[in-house]
């Protein structure tokens, strides 16, 4: 990077210009590279989601059972004046069924157009920055929504597809 | 006026980029409209006026005329030049007839309706720069139809003639005044000068008081200053009247005024046909005799109506009257708000969230009550809760009256329409309207527009016959709409009926039969087969031959109906006509809701559709063809059981049940329940998520701390049990 050759005249101007240069690279790898990621597990998986899509972790709380749904809507919550559908993403993946337990979660989600869902997952994990190249393509996966797999912490963390997932479930109402 | 908002905003703003710009358009948009919606509304008054009374108010015309006038300077505000030159050319068709250049027999004043109609097209399409261009053909066109058909009115002679106005004071009135005069004089009235002197600190009320006193009685043609040997810190004023009571009446009633009276004309009775060409009668019987202007300075005329205390100016008169234009319409747009819809949903949404904690306050209170150590903090906690309650309720009142708006709006449009159509199909129809001040929370009338607006042209189209075909079947030539709207409990219910053919029962039945909607078997009620109008399958024009078609997308009109949960009715007789029914609740921001529960489920009514509960036995419930029934006060109920509606476990304890009776339009259903559990006032919120509807719920709702509770789609169960009913 040209901020980088330029000789430095004083310190500020050093710290400045690596600076620069750090961007420069960001902008061409690390951004591309790293992906930020939500994990949590469903028994004893791992999954994980984008960060950005995530609008906030709530507790387990009173779930309103909804009659007419499809059997993966667990049903409604009350959300500071928004009342959500709760996905049972177990269900709609193809999982076994569990109780609930104190270390499940419910993800509020939100789409581009201001669609909102939540999903209901066993327990949240952490947010991990995943270098690009430890993602590969997943095959044959439930509903063909875990898109990737990447390797963290000496095991697979399966890729959600968001909107694969919310796309899938609009279609059938 | 409102372009001057306009331009406060749109500089605030100056970054002129795109967004901006389509987001100024907006405001410029929301803000012609409101000027139009008024504009159409004068317009229907000024034609009803012409036909009706053969005199229009002058201030009509003058309202009209401002109403272009803003519409000129907000255009020419947003550089619009295209329409800024209709609405310039619209101002000077009615500048031409408040003057009385202008006859009001002219064509010109037809096509102002016209023009308006343009206005509105073009700002549909002002972000679409090729419509744009089409549009501004038509406005050329229109405007040179205007200005062709401008026709000066007929000569008349001089009015003022033999008028013993002084010379001075006539030719200090303007255009426009001395039009009015001779308007008044024409229409035999008598006409009289008020003097009046006040003093210089407080003159703009006295002034003020002695115009709407005279206002009621008549017209005030013009305010003068007039000179006089008033003491300095006074000053006189002159005022030009006219009024269809005599000067000695209007005398008794300005007595407390403190006015002085001159005769100037005397109103001809019917035997004289010309007023009397006397000199000035006999002047007033105050005591201050009144120095006229011709005797001061008859030779200065300009300077004669200065008074000393009058200013700088010569012929300055002080504006106080509602006269000029730019005065008259900064005043009026200044008193009302123009406020997004959605913010008031915000603010609904805001009042719903206080009474949701409301209710959970209710709650502490009445547990911290029933704990014998905590009893008086509870009781104390319970007044307070009561005081809050009181003032809560005023608070959503308030708000929820700032969302009524009179369906007059949308009869106004409705009225337009029809006068369309009139125009193009030489059908005489007299629309008559009732009930214009109910009242309906302004997303609702908005819903509302379309729906109605396809019931009555259906009515237009299909129902009307020609009025040869009236004539020869028995009926006035000139048939009748008569859109009328009352409420009716929490609901208002809108009502089209007309006179016309009525719909043939088995026309409608042999199109069923014919779309396999219904099975040649069947038997069908006069009722049921009408009701078929509302199936998807009957929806086209050809589908119902042209005497009957009634069917024309009345399946729209119903599911457009049952998404604001309100319902559509018709009834019918051959040959005598029809009235279809719209139904729709007052608001939908807060509801009063009846908790019900079923099982360990529990679920929210809307009260508005609730007509009574009842407690049952078993042993009440009748059957009949698979169906439940219940025999209300002689009556057959249809009962449906909320478990089985939505496949959910009941518990009934034995032998009795809940009855929700529900009543929507003419149609009544009873709703199965095990549990009732009070009233709430509740706010409706969608249900958000991947399942997009969900059939037979119309929302959810918080209920204090208990988390979410679904809200019955009371439309839904009702069509759907009577569709049911229909099926058996």
């Amino acid at each position: 990077m040209s901020g980088a050759e330029a000789p430095p005249s004083t310190v500020g101007w050093e710290n400045l210009a690596r600076g620069a240069a750090n961007l420069g690279v960001d902008d061409e790898e690390d951004v591309e590279l790293r992906r930020e990621l939500l994990s949590f597990r469903l028994g004893e998986s791992p999954y994980a989601i984008p960060v950005e899509r995530v609008r906030e972790i709530v507790r387990m709380r009173e779930i309103t059972i909804v009659p007419r749904m499809p059997s993966w809507v667990l049903g409604v919550v009350a959300l500071r004046g928004e009342v959500v559908q709760v996905v049972d993403l177990r269900m709609r993946l193809g999982l076994a069924p569990c109780e609930p337990s104190r270390r499940s979660r419910i993800i509020v989600l939100h789409g581009d157009d201001e669609a909102v869902t939540a999903i209901l997952v066993d327990a949240v994990e952490a947010v991990l920055r995943i270098p690009e190249d430890s993602v590969s393509p997943a095959s044959g996966s439930e509903l063909g929504a875990v898109t990737e797999l990447c390797e963290h912490g000496g095991e697979f963390v399966s890729l959600i597809d968001v909107d694969r997932v919310l796309e899938f479930c609009a279609g059938r109402s | 006026m409102a372009a001057r908002r306009s331009k406060a905003k749109s500089a605030a703003k100056k970054p002129a980029q795109d967004s901006s710009k389509s987001k100024a358009y907006g405001e410029f948009i929301s803000e012609a409209e409101e000027i139009l919606e008024r504009l159409r509304q004068d317009l229907a008054d000024l034609a009803d006026q012409r036909t009706s009374a053969n005199e229009v108010e002058p201030d009509l015309v003058n309202r009209i005329f401002r109403s272009a006038h803003s519409l000129k300077g907000l255009a020419g505000m947003f550089g619009l030049e295209g329409i800024g030159d209709l609405a310039h050319h619209m101002e000077d068709v009615l500048d031409g007839l408040r003057l009385g250049r202008i006859s009001m027999e002219a064509p010109a004043v037809d096509l102002l309706d016209s023009a308006v109609d343009l206005f509105t097209a073009s700002l549909a399409d002002l972000d679409n720069p090729e419509l744009q261009e089409q549009q501004a053909g038509h406005i050329a066109e229109m405007i040179q139809r205007i200005d062709s058909a401008v026709e000066p009115p007929a000569e008349r002679p001089d009015e003022l003639a033999g008028l013993p106005i002084d010379p001075a004071l006539l030719r200090a009135l303007t255009e426009y005044e001395e039009h009015r005069l001779r308007e008044n004089v024409r229409r035999n009235r008598h006409v009289a000068l008020v003097d009046s002197t006040f003093e210089i600190i407080a003159f703009e009320e006295g002034l003020s008081e002695l115009s709407t006193a005279i206002r009621e009685v008549g017209e005030v043609v013009s305010t003068l200053p007039s000179p006089g040997d008033a003491p300095e810190s006074q000053i006189r004023f002159s005022l030009l009247v006219a009024t269809e009571i005599s000067t000695e009446q209007l005398m008794s009633r300005l007595d407390l005024c403190s006015a002085n009276v001159r005769e100037l004309r005397r109103a001809s009775t019917a035997a004289e046909l010309t007023p009397p060409a006397a000199p000035a009668p006999a002047s007033s019987s105050g005591t201050e005799s009144s120095v006229q202007p011709s005797a001061e300075a008859p030779e200065i005329p300009g300077t004669t109506v200065a008074t000393p205390a009058a200013l700088d100016a010569p012929v300055q008169r002080p504006e106080l009257r509602s006269e000029s234009p730019d005065i008259e319409s900064l005043r009026s747009i200044s008193e009302t708000v123009r406020v997004d819809i959605r913010k008031l949903d915000e603010l609904m949404n805001l009042v719903g969230e206080l009474v949701i904690q409301r209710n959970a306050i209710a709650n502490v209170a009445s547990r911290l009550m029933s704990d014998s150590g905590t009893a008086r903090m509870g009781a104390e906690l319970s007044k307070t809760h009561k005081l809050l309650d009181r003032k809560l309720k005023e608070l959503q009142a308030g708000v929820l009256d700032v969302r009524m708006v009179p369906m007059r709006q949308i009869f106004e449009k409705l009225s337009r329409v029809v006068r369309r159509l009139r125009r193009d199909h030489e059908k005489e129809v007299e629309l008559e309207f009732k009930g214009a001040d109910t009242e309906l929370d302004k997303l609702i009338v908005e819903q509302l527009v379309d729906p109605l607006m396809h019931v009555v042209r259906n009515a237009f189209d299909h129902a009307i016959e020609s009025a040869s075909d009236r004539v020869a079947a028995g009926k006035p030539s000139e048939a009748t709409i008569l859109i009328q709207a009352f409420q009716r409990g929490n609901h208002v219910v809108i009502e089209v009926r007309d006179d016309g053919c009525g719909i043939d029962p088995h026309a409608v039945r042999a199109s069923a039969e014919a779309r396999g909607l219904v099975d040649p078997e069947d038997m069908l009620s006069h009722k049921e087969t009408l009701d078929l109008i509302f199936s998807p399958g009957l929806s086209t024009r050809e589908e119902v031959n042209g005497t009957s078609g009634r069917g024309v997308g009345m399946d729209v009109v119903r599911s457009n109906l049952a998404a604001l949960g309100g319902m559509v009715d018709v009834t019918s007789s051959v040959g005598e006509g029809s009235a279809v029914t719209l139904t729709v609740p007052i608001t939908l921001a807060i509801i009063q809701a009846l908790i019900v529960g079923v099982g360990e489920h529990r679920f929210a009514i809307p009260l508005n559709s609730v007509l009574e509960t009842l407690l049952v036995e078993n042993s009440e419930i009748q059957h009949s063809e698979g169906r439940e029934i219940l025999n209300l006060r002689g009556d057959a109920l249809l009962l449906v059981r909320l478990a089985d509606e939505f496949d959910l476990d009941a518990q009934s304890d034995g032998s009795k049940q809940y009855v929700v009776v529900l009543g929507m339009g003419e149609q009544r259903v009873g709703l199965l329940v095990d549990r009732l559990q009070g009233q709430q006032d509740t706010v409706i919120k969608p249900i958000k998520g991947p399942v997009r509807q969900i059939p037979g719920i119309a929302g959810a709702t918080e209920l204090g701390d208990q988390g979410a509770v679904l809200v019955v789609d009371v439309s839904h169960i009702v069509s759907e049990s009577s569709r049911r009913r229909e099926a058996a």
